[in-house]
Order: structure tokens, then C-alpha cells, then sequence
């Protein structure tokens, strides 16, 4: 008898997968995606939900990826970052941010994965996002080298690249 | 826009506001850590290690029966104390180099105190490694094994508080290295009075003013996100390890010494690394060793990692201090003296550079000019989780009992704390006031609108019925100029011009974060500018790898950012020297008769036509020309910077909540080396800093000796939300030896915040709260409040 199945998509991908002993039960989707699929962008520090740097975003909402179950997710839609496009304004404001003032968005750059994500499915949700809304939805996410206002600035700017885009 | 510095000299690339060079790399999610390396899709036959821990806060192990987990499906080895592979390595420390050398066993830097043994019987805390190490298929199966491992464990009395491990009858951690729990005096962090300049009760006698405090800093740790971790095999006499270790160099010579191995015969990788912050300053941890010798005996590649809750593994020392000042009515310092017990936890490692080391520079560029300064210091072991290296190493401690000191001393004299300051404080190299201090004192108070807004101790006005608010400072002298890393050695540089005019550069450094990688590509402009090309032009290595680079330059004392660019800028006139060899072959004259600007060689006496340095490269030989070189730190003792932060708070008298408003960060660089990368150091920085300040705290059950918060929830860092408004403040002022001058800041960025804090708290409720961190219940506690 063929074993049950695990079926998900993956960045545009129909992915199918058989449960057993590469896909125990007990596996997150964080594990799966970094494991067997190799999307190592997004990172596990805590495993426990308290960090923010396995944020995905599972059919249009960020999520943290160590706190869903890898069979869980079967049947939805996740969007890692490794899906978004090249010139996504998002990634494009966190790489440039450097004005003056705020520092950098990232320095080690292992939370900025997760950051990313986080405020990619905030500007899909709010495209001009206020500072205390971005404070408020991206305080789930842990910057350990305290890039939070560089990392807020950034945010700014990829909302008015965005919203010059959308106008041309 | 925020006011952007102001350079004292304006040049072509350093000192840029521009993006880190690995900006797309990481915002893109494509830059690559140790541990993307080794997922299990890209390592076949990999197999996961996990080691034993202690439940227990003192115990030994009598036996180990392993039996049944050998036989659980999955489980592939068992390594135990027992074990001769293991029984037989010597005696280590996790203290050999704080980072800036590359030291044998012989000549580690804590010598004295190798009280650690690889996989020992005897555990001194909650998660000590001990007895066992399983290899596995998959870690699940591994710890699976651990649990059904039968430990016969004989319990120890245990002790918590460094004063109750000082009293007779103490149950004592390391019997084999005294009968004493307080670490025995060394030849380097020297004796336990380490300072004794003039007379101290003299100065105290002509004193006309004495002040006591006494200051407490807990025991926060690094919390870099990625967890430390190491992939090694070991195949036939090679050994190669992949590893998020920031030292590569030094985690070679640990291994080739420790399992007895030929330097040459061990190859260490190092990639991205995910933060740092003094967490595993050295890369002498047992965890490389037993999981070699997993390698070793199954012929696998053994992986092994750190949980987030075994991440708490070493942090920041417990240090109290009691301090006494003495001056006269004028604001003159005559004496400064402190006493200082360290809670070590139950391994030695780097404690006593924090303890003696760090207040001996502290002494040795700031208080110059104070005739009588006397520190006294121990360190004593306890059953808690081990102290190590965390930034502001020592530093941070010390400065918690320095500003309460000054900041109390202008009270009693009614003089402007920050007059107190630059009346007292330098090095000894220059005249007093000292003009950084004074610079980097007016422009925090200018910032911070220190007169307006201070005023008599719990003396402003209430807002909103309930709060008070008050400003505070604190100072502390800079460290990590070039005459401070002389231990360092020789720093390596590779510059190699291909045949297309790009640069492909080799300066090694494992980069954590630090920005530092951008100082370096930035300074290699700046050395090659004749050559017309710009930072994109470079391709920076980004890993080091111990078999391809020559030895990389630790990031530890933040001053990668212009060692490396020094030895660029002493390097550049070879590079120009061999282009100009090769050019003159296919000009038919000699390299004297010409020169290269701007990307152009033109003769020097002007005969003849510009000629891009690009297209005479293509014509003659087509091989890169590469320099290497290196070069020794300049010794001239320049003294050091100053560095201070002011801070503006709101204390709720009713919920005793501290909010910090905001925060000036103000730091003499000499030179601005990249100026995006140096503020986000000094905003970053405040992550650590505040989180020290107000929430940061290992809580032990005192009853089990069971730590309570190794996790993120119960252990808060502070969020995008709790972070205030940040000004940092990039000075150029001091200067030292070389191109640039320039001196480390980024360590420095935390240590002044705790202290500029608590003035600033007792500026707004007029009570002194002298330990961090400050929660609501302190608060409550100094305003005579029932909790």
C-alpha cells in the first residue's frame, strides 16, 4: 500500500512528499523547507516561536515556520524567501538602507530572512504602513544586533517603492 | 534627514554612508552560515551529535550504562568519559586567547586555571557537557539515546553566591586545582590588589570629600541567533570542520594541539557567521573535540549544534563592586579605589580579563592623572553556568561603579558631573582636560539638552501625575587603538588585480556582523584609488578557510575595521610598483619614467598618451598580480578616544516601570572608517545595552540551582517595540598612529548605557538603584513602596 502523502506548495511548486521516516510526524515545516528542500533562508535560533527568523508566509500570512507542523502545512500555499522576485522592494530597501541616522538594516543578517518576510506580508496587507505599525508587527522578530531603526526605515522606503510602482 | 558626521578628512570612500557590501547577499536570504551547510540534503550520511547534561547543579557521575541506547535504531556511536580516546586528552581551558592571538596549550592565556576536562565526570551546573556524546541519524534518534542512557549520579552539595562559596565549609568546584573556590592569583591577570598607584589612604586622608557605592551587574549573556555549532569529518589523517567558530585560526591550533594532530592536517572553515558578541570568544570549546572524535570512529560527518536552550552557555560576569572616591571641594580627584568580587560560575574561562584585565587598560588611559588608584579583585567559582567573554568585556562592569562614583561626587560638590569628568580623566601621553572627553562630553549634552532638562534629584515636574523624568550620563575611555593589539601579531592582507582592473580581495576575517567587510573594501578603494576603480570594482572573500587564507584577523575588539585598512594603505605602493613593472615591458621604458592616476599610466615627463591601465593590462601578460602583506600594528601609544552615553527616562512612580526615551550614543572614532556600519553599531549596540539595563537577567532557582529562563519568552531582549528614539554621534577628534588613526568603537557601544541609565533613574525619582537590571519591583522597592 502506497504510504499517505504530504502535498504542498512551495514557491509556485507543487511539491509532493511521503511521510514516514524523512517526514515524521513530529517535523516542523521549518525543518522540512531548511532540511529537505534546502530553502536555508530562513533560519531556526529558538524553535520556539520567539524570534521570528523562520517567519514564511503561508497563503498570504506570515507565520512562523517552527511552530507549524511540516503535515500541518499540507495543502497551503508557502511563500519562503527564496520565492520572491529578484527586485522585490522589500529585500532591495533592507540591502540599501543607509541613511543617515538609523545605521544599517541588517549587520549579521541571520534575523533579516524572517524581518523580511514579516514586513512583506505587513506591506500586502497595509502598503503605507505608519512607524508604530511597523514597530508593532515586526516586534516578533528578535535583531539581536539591534538594527530596529534602520530595519524601520527600510520598511518606509520599500512602502514608497512600492507605492511608485503600483502608480506607473 | 539627521545631521550625517562631519569627516576631518574628506575622502574618496572611507567614511562613506553607503550600503554594506553584503547587503543583497543577506536581505536576500542567499548568504550562507555554517548551518546551511549542513542540512541534511547536502550532507549525505550526515549524522547529528548530542551530548549529555548535567540535570544537576553539582554532581558526579559513578558509571554510565549505555547499553540500551546502543541498541535504539538509528544510533550509530556512543563516546564516554570513560572512553580512552576521551579519558586520555589533557586538562583544557576555554580561556586560551581572548581572540587576539593564536596560542599553543603551553602558552594559553589562562594557564593557570585548566579546570576544564572534555566530556568529564564531575558536573558544576545545570547543562555542564558531561559523561556521554551520541552520534545519530537524525537528532531526534540522538536524544532519544541520551534519555535512555542510565546515569548513576552521585548529588554534591551546591553553592550559588560567590560570598557563601568564600566561606569555610563551601562545597568547592574544582578540588584539583585548590581547596579554595576563589580563583588563585596569575601571572596574568596578576595579583589580587592588580593596582596600587601612590597611597590610597593618603589621598583618602587629603580628600575633603569621600563617597561610597556599591554596584551590581547581572549576569546577562550574548544571544547571538545563531546558535554555535560545528560539521566535522575527519577523513583519513585530515580533519575538516565547517563551523560558525569566528576564529578559524584558533580553533585549528585548539584541535591540532588538543587530539594531536598536525596544523597542516586541520582545515577549519568559516562562512557568514550569525552574530557574535563575545559568545565562544575562543574556539578552544570540548564541543570541536568530542564531535572530531565521532568523526574519527564512524567515518561519517558528524554535526554538531547547540540548542537556543544550550546556547545559554556562557555570558557576562556577575561582578560587585564597592568603590570610594576622595576629592577636594574643587572637583579634584586625590584617590579612587574598588573592590570587586566576580561570580565565575563554574569554569574559569575568560573571567579574569573582565575581573583585572580590562580595569588595568581602564587605569592605565583614564585614570593617568588621579595620584592614588588602588583595584582589589576576585574571582570565584559557583555552580552557575560559566562566564566567558561578552562585549564590553570588564568594561561594562566597571563603568556601573566609575559614573555612580562621579555622578555622586558632583551632588556633594554641586559641581556639573560632567565638569567632574574632564577635570579628572585621560591617559597619560596628554595634558588634562583631555580633548576628546571634553568634545564627546559637550556634544552628548548639547544633544541631549542636558541643562534644560536635568535638574535636582526628584526634583522636575510630574507628567501625567504619576511619572518623572531625568536625564543621566556616563563616560568611559575608549580601547582598541592599533598600540593596544600589538599581541595580535602580523595582520594579513592579499590584494590581487586581475587582468580586467577588479580586485579580488583576501583579508581574513570571519565576519560576524561587524561591518567590517565593508571598512576593508572601502579602505581597498581608498589604497588602490590611483588605480580609478570603485568599492564595486572589489570582490571581498567572504569565508575563511584555514587551508586558503593566510591567518585571519579576529573580530573581537571591534578594530578589524582599520587594521586591515592600514596594512591596504602601506600595501598599495607595491601593488603600484608591480603594475608599473609589468606596463613599462609593453611601454619600452622604465617603471620610474612612469606613473599611474586614476586608472590612467601616463610618463612622467608628459611624452606621449594616456593609456587606461585596463587595456595595457589585457595586452601584457594576462596572470593577476597579487601583493600580500603583512604587517605588525603600529605601537606608538597614542592613548585612547572617549565614548559616552546620555540618557533620558520616565519613571512611573505608581507601576515602577523605567521607559528609556532616548538615548544619546557619542563616540570619538579618530577616523570614520564606514559611517553607515559605525552607526549601526552604535544604535545596534542598545540592543544589548538596554536589554542589560532593564530586562536582562539568568534567574536561578536557588533552591535546585536550576536556571529558570533559557529560552526567549522568560528571557526578554528587547523588541522593535521597547527600543527608543537612538542619536548616535560619530566624532572625529582623537587620532592615532597610521593612515586612518581610527579606533575600535563597536565593543564600546553597551558599556556606558546601564550607568547613564540608573543617573538618569535617580535624577527622576531622586533614589539610587545601583543594580541592573532595573525592573518595576526595584523601582517600587528604592521609592519605600509595598510590591
Amino acid at each position: 500500500m502506497r504510504p499517505p502523502g504530504l502535498q504542498l506548495m512551495i514557491n509556485g511548486q507543487i511539491c509532493r512528499l511521503d511521510t514516514g521516516f524523512s517526514v515524521a510526524p513530529t517535523m516542523t515545516l521549518a525543518s522540512l523547507l531548511r532540511e529537505h528542500f534546502g530553502l536555508t533562508g530562513l533560519k531556526i535560533p529558538c524553535d520556539l516561536g520567539a524570534c521570528g527568523a523562520c517567519t514564511v508566509i503561508m497563503d498570504g500570512k506570515a507565520v512562523l515556520s517552527c511552530m507549524v507542523l511540516a503535515v500541518e502545512a499540507a495543502g497551503h500555499e508557502i511563500l519562503t524567501i527564496e520565492g520572491l522576485p529578484a527586485d522585490d522592494c522589500v529585500v532591495q530597501a533592507f540591502a540599501e538602507q543607509s541613511e543617515p541616522g538609523y545605521g544599517t538594516a541588517l549587520q549579521c543578517g541571520f534575523c533579516t530572512p524572517g524581518f523580511v518576510m514579516t514586513a512583506r506580508a505587513l506591506l500586502d496587507r497595509v502598503p503605507s504602513p505608519s512607524v508604530s505599525e511597523i514597530k508593532e508587527a515586526l516586534s516578533g522578530n528578535l535583531c539581536r544586533c539591534g538594527c530596529y531603526a534602520g530595519i524601520a526605515q527600510a520598511v518606509l522606503h520599500a512602502s514608497e517603492i512600492q507605492a511608485k510602482a503600483s502608480t506607473r | 534627514m539627521k545631521p550625517a558626521y562631519t569627516p576631518r578628512v574628506q575622502r574618496s570612500h572611507v567614511g562613506a554612508y553607503r550600503p554594506r557590501i553584503d547587503g543583497i547577499e543577506k536581505a536576500s536570504g542567499r548568504a550562507k552560515y555554517a548551518g546551511d551547510l549542513m542540512v541534511k540534503c547536502r550532507v549525505p550520511g550526515l549524522l547529528y551529535a548530542k551530548v549529555l547534561r548535567s540535570p544537576f547543579p553539582h554532581a558526579r557521575i559513578r558509571s554510565l550504562d549505555v547499553s540500551q541506547a546502543l541498541q535504539l535504531r538509528g544510533v550509530a556511536d556512543i563516546l564516554t568519559f570513560e572512553d580512552p580516546d576521551v579519558a586520555c586528552l589533557k586538562s583544557t581551558n576555554a580561556g586560551w586567547t581572548d581572540g587576539v592571538d593564536t596560542l599553543s596549550y603551553e602558552r594559553m592565556m589562562w594557564r593557570r586555571f585548566r579546570d576544564r576536562r572534555v566530556l568529564g565526570s564531575h558536573a558544576r551546573w545545570v547543562g555542564d557537557e558531561v559523561g556521554a556524546v551520541v552520534a545519530a541519524e537524525r537528532e531526534e534518534i540522538a536524544e532519544e539515546a541520551l534519555r535512555l542512557i542510565k546515569v548513576d549520579w552521585e548529588l554534591l552539595p551546591f553553592v550559588l553566591d560567590p560570598v557563601d562559596a568564600m566561606a569555610p565549609g563551601a562545597p568547592i568546584l574544582h578540588p584539583e586545582l585548590g581547596d579554595t573556590n576563589v580563583l588563585p592569583e596569575d601571572t596574568v591577570g596578576g595579583a589580587d590588589v592588580f593596582v596600587d598607584k601612590g597611597d590610597i589612604a593618603q589621598g583618602l586622608a587629603d580628600a575633603d570629600v569621600v563617597l561610597n557605592a556599591t554596584t551590581t551587574y547581572h549576569n546577562a549573556t550574548q544571544n547571538s541567533l545563531d546558535n554555535w555549532n560545528c560539521l566535522i569529518e575527519w577523513s583519513r589523517d585530515h580533519v575538516t570542520v565547517w563551523s560558525n567558530s569566528y576564529e578559524a585560526h584558533q580553533t585549528r591550533m585548539h584541535i591540532s594541539e588538543m587530539l594531536d594532530v598536525p596544523l597542516n592536517s586541520v582545515r577549519v572553515v568559516s562562512p557568514y557567521v550569525g552574530g557574535q558578541f563575545g559568545r565562544g570568544d575562543t574556539g578552544d570549546q570540548p564541543f570541536f573535540l568530542f564531535t572530531a572524535l565521532l568523526a574519527k570512529r564512524t567515518g561519517r560527518p558528524v554535526w554538531f549544534r547547540h540548542s537556543r536552550r544550550e546556547s545559554f552557555h556562557d555570558g557576562r560576569q556577575h561582578i560587585c563592586y564597592e568603590g570610594t572616591i576622595g576629592a577636594k571641594t574643587d572637583g579634584t580627584i586625590t584617590a579612587l579605589s574598588f573592590k570587586s568580587i566576580g561570580n565565575v560560575g563554574a569554569y574559569a574561562d575568560h573571567s579574569m580579563f573582565a575581573i583585572k584585565f580590562a580595569p588595568v587598560e581602564a587605569t592605565e588611559v583614564a585614570f593617568a592623572h588621579i595620584p592614588n588608584v588602588r583595584f582589589e579583585g576576585r574571582g570565584v567559582y559557583t555552580n552557575k553556568m560559566p562566564a566567558c567573554m561578552m562585549r564590553g568585556v570588564g568594561n561594562s562592569q566597571l563603568n556601573l561603579i566609575l559614573g555612580r562614583l562621579v555622578d555622586g561626587l558632583g551632588e556633594a560638590l554641586n559641581i556639573d558631573p560632567l565638569e567632574i569628568a574632564w577635570r579628572n580623566f585621560g591617559h597619560q601621553w596628554e595634558q588634562l582636560p583631555n580633548k576628546s572627553l571634553v568634545e564627546v562630553l559637550r556634544t552628548g549634552a548639547a544633544r541631549i539638552s542636558w541643562k534644560e532638562k536635568r535638574h535636582l534629584p526628584g526634583e522636575g515636574s510630574l507628567v501625567d501625575g504619576v511619572k518623572r523624568r531625568g536625564v543621566g550620563f556616563s563616560f568611559h575611555p575608549g580601547w582598541h587603538a592599533e598600540w593596544q593589539e600589538l599581541r595580535r601579531g602580523e595582520v594579513h592582507v592579499t590584494m590581487t588585480v586581475n587582468a580586467d582592473c577588479s580586485i579580488t580581495l583576501d583579508a581574513p576575517t570571519v565576519e560576524t556582523g561587524t561591518g567590517s567587510n565593508t571598512c576593508n573594501v572601502l579602505g581597498c578603494a581608498e589604497a588602490l584609488s590611483f588605480l580609478g576603480i570603485s568599492s564595486g570594482d572589489i570582490h571581498w572573500i567572504s569565508t575563511v578557510d584555514t587551508d586558503a587564507s593566510p591567518q585571519d584577523c579576529v573580530q573581537t575588539d571591534s578594530s578589524v575595521s582599520f587594521l586591515q585598512s592600514e596594512v591596504m594603505a602601506a600595501a598599495s605602493k607595491e601593488v603600484k610598483a608591480k603594475l608599473l613593472e609589468r606596463i613599462a615591458l609593453l611601454l619600452d621604458a622604465t617603471p620610474a619614467e612612469l606613473d599611474i592616476d586614476a586608472g590612467f599610466v601616463y610618463r612622467r615627463d608628459a611624452a606621449g598618451c594616456r593609456r587606461s591601465v585596463k587595456e595595457l593590462l589585457c595586452e601584457a601578460s594576462l596572470d593577476p598580480i597579487t601583493v600580500s602583506v603583512s604587517r605588525r600594528p603600529l605601537g606608538t601609544r597614542t592613548g585612547v578616544p572617549f565614548i559616552a552615553t546620555f540618557a533620558e527616562v520616565e519613571v512611573n512612580t505608581e507601576t515602577g516601570q523605567v521607559l528609556v526615551l532616548r538615548l544619546v550614543v557619542v563616540n570619538d572614532c579618530g577616523t570614520v572608517m564606514y559611517a553607515s556600519g559605525a552607526e549601526a553599531q552604535q544604535i545596534g549596540g542598545q540592543c544589548i545595552a538596554l536589554g542589560e539595563s532593564l530586562t536582562e537577567e539568568i534567574i536561578y532557582d536557588e533552591r535546585t540551582g536550576f536556571p529558570l529562563n533559557f529560552n526567549w519568552i522568560d528571557y526578554q531582549i528587547p523588541t522593535m517595540a521597547d527600543m527608543p528614539e537612538i542619536e548616535p554621534v560619530l566624532l572625529e577628534v582623537w587620532r592615532g598612529e597610521g593612515e586612518y588613526g581610527a579606533c575600535g568603537i563597536g565593543e564600546g557601544t553597551v558599556t556606558c548605557t546601564p550607568r547613564a541609565v540608573l543617573n538618569a533613574v535617580y535624577n527622576a525619582i531622586g533614589v539610587r538603584i545601583d543594580s541592573i537590571p532595573v525592573k518595576p519591583e526595584a523601582v517600587l522597592r528604592a521609592l519605600g513602596k509595598t510590591i
